[in-house]
């Protein structure tokens, strides 16, 4: 579990007593949903820091913090940036901290999320939620409109990879939050139907299947 | 999948830490810097990043070479072999 909520409690009416879901749980849920039920309803953590891969991506967002503080991305017109901005989107009951938040020349804004993995010819759907989560955030919190978010894929090339922001995953995710819900509250959801996704899982000793 | 490493590093330390971390990661070491083992895609993964980040980029070198079962069958082998069976991990699943 997320343990620091300290940083959000600036945003009105931010009740930190309720659940907020986050992108990250959002992206393990995708992944597969017995891990928010592992996770987030048992409370069983995954010790995700004991990971390599997850560590270095860690440092990496450190790093592209420290390095790229001032660099606006031209090619995609960005005239303003902000970096590492808590957001809370009471309507959606979603909170979570953008690696980028970034005014375009059109007026509009777009989040930018850094990723340590490489470009595979596919934004999988866990990306893609994430980025539409932000923007859902984005909009409430900086009353903008948002069209479009980007990822950035750090292993490889830096391949910059946009997603677009419309009702129609906007209702993937409605159905999501409220099957994050159901799980939350305590349903014992299937497990993922890819079965190559359980070979390093790190729940795989105590998942039925 | 069956996973060589193999590597050519002139550091004591650097050298130690590698054959740890494939040790670590299931593989059996062969000869003195040649390491076999089944691991799946992401601990691959994982190894190679581990590697990348331990070794002297501008002088040492690791090779490391997926190969499936079949192809590790078909491998000429001259004098000292080593235990094919227990590499792959067949003889470890007999038992379990």
């Amino acid at each position: 579990m997320k343990s620091s909520q300290n940083s959000f409690n600036n945003f009105e009416g931010f009740n930190e007593n309720e659940y907020y879901i986050t992108p990250s749980e959002m992206l393990e849920f995708l992944y597969c949903k017995r891990y928010t039920y592992f996770m987030n309803y048992l409370g069983i953590s995954q010790h995700e820091e004991k990971r390599y891969k997850v560590l270095k991506g860690r440092t990496i967002h450190e790093k592209k913090e420290l390095e790229n503080a001032n660099y606006l991305r031209k090619k995609i017109n960005v005239v303003d940036k902000k970096i590492n901005v808590s957001m809370v989107s009471k309507n959606y009951g979603i909170k979570g901290i953008a690696d980028e938040v970034l005014t375009l020349s059109n007026g509009t804004m777009a989040s930018l999320d850094y990723k340590f993995a490489e470009y595979n010819d596919i934004i999988y759907k866990t990306y893609k939620m994430q980025t539409i989560m932000y923007s859902l955030m984005i909009a409430e919190t900086f009353n903008a409109e948002v069209t479009q978010g980007y990822i950035l894929y750090c292993r490889g090339k830096n391949v910059l990879k946009e997603i677009e922001v419309n009702i129609k995953e906007i209702n993937k995710l409605n159905k999501y939050l409220e099957e994050f819900k159901k799980v939350m509250s305590g349903h014992y959801p299937k497990s993922a139907s890819n079965k190559l996704k359980c070979i390093d899982c790190c729940y795989k000793n105590i998942c039925v299947k | 999948m069956l996973l060589w490493v193999i590597y050519d590093i002139s550091d004591d330390k650097i050298r130690s830490k590698v054959s740890k971390t494939c040790l670590n990661y299931g593989l059996y070491r062969v000869q003195k810097s040649v390491f076999l083992g089944d691991v799946n895609s992401n601990a691959l993964d994982e190894l190679k990043i581990i590697l990348e980040d331990t070794i002297n980029l501008d002088i040492d070198s690791i090779y490391v070479f997926p190969m499936s079962k079949d192809e590790l069958n078909k491998a000429g082998l001259i004098g000292q072999a080593f235990d094919k069976e227990l590499v792959s991990d067949e003889i470890v699943s007999k038992f379990f």
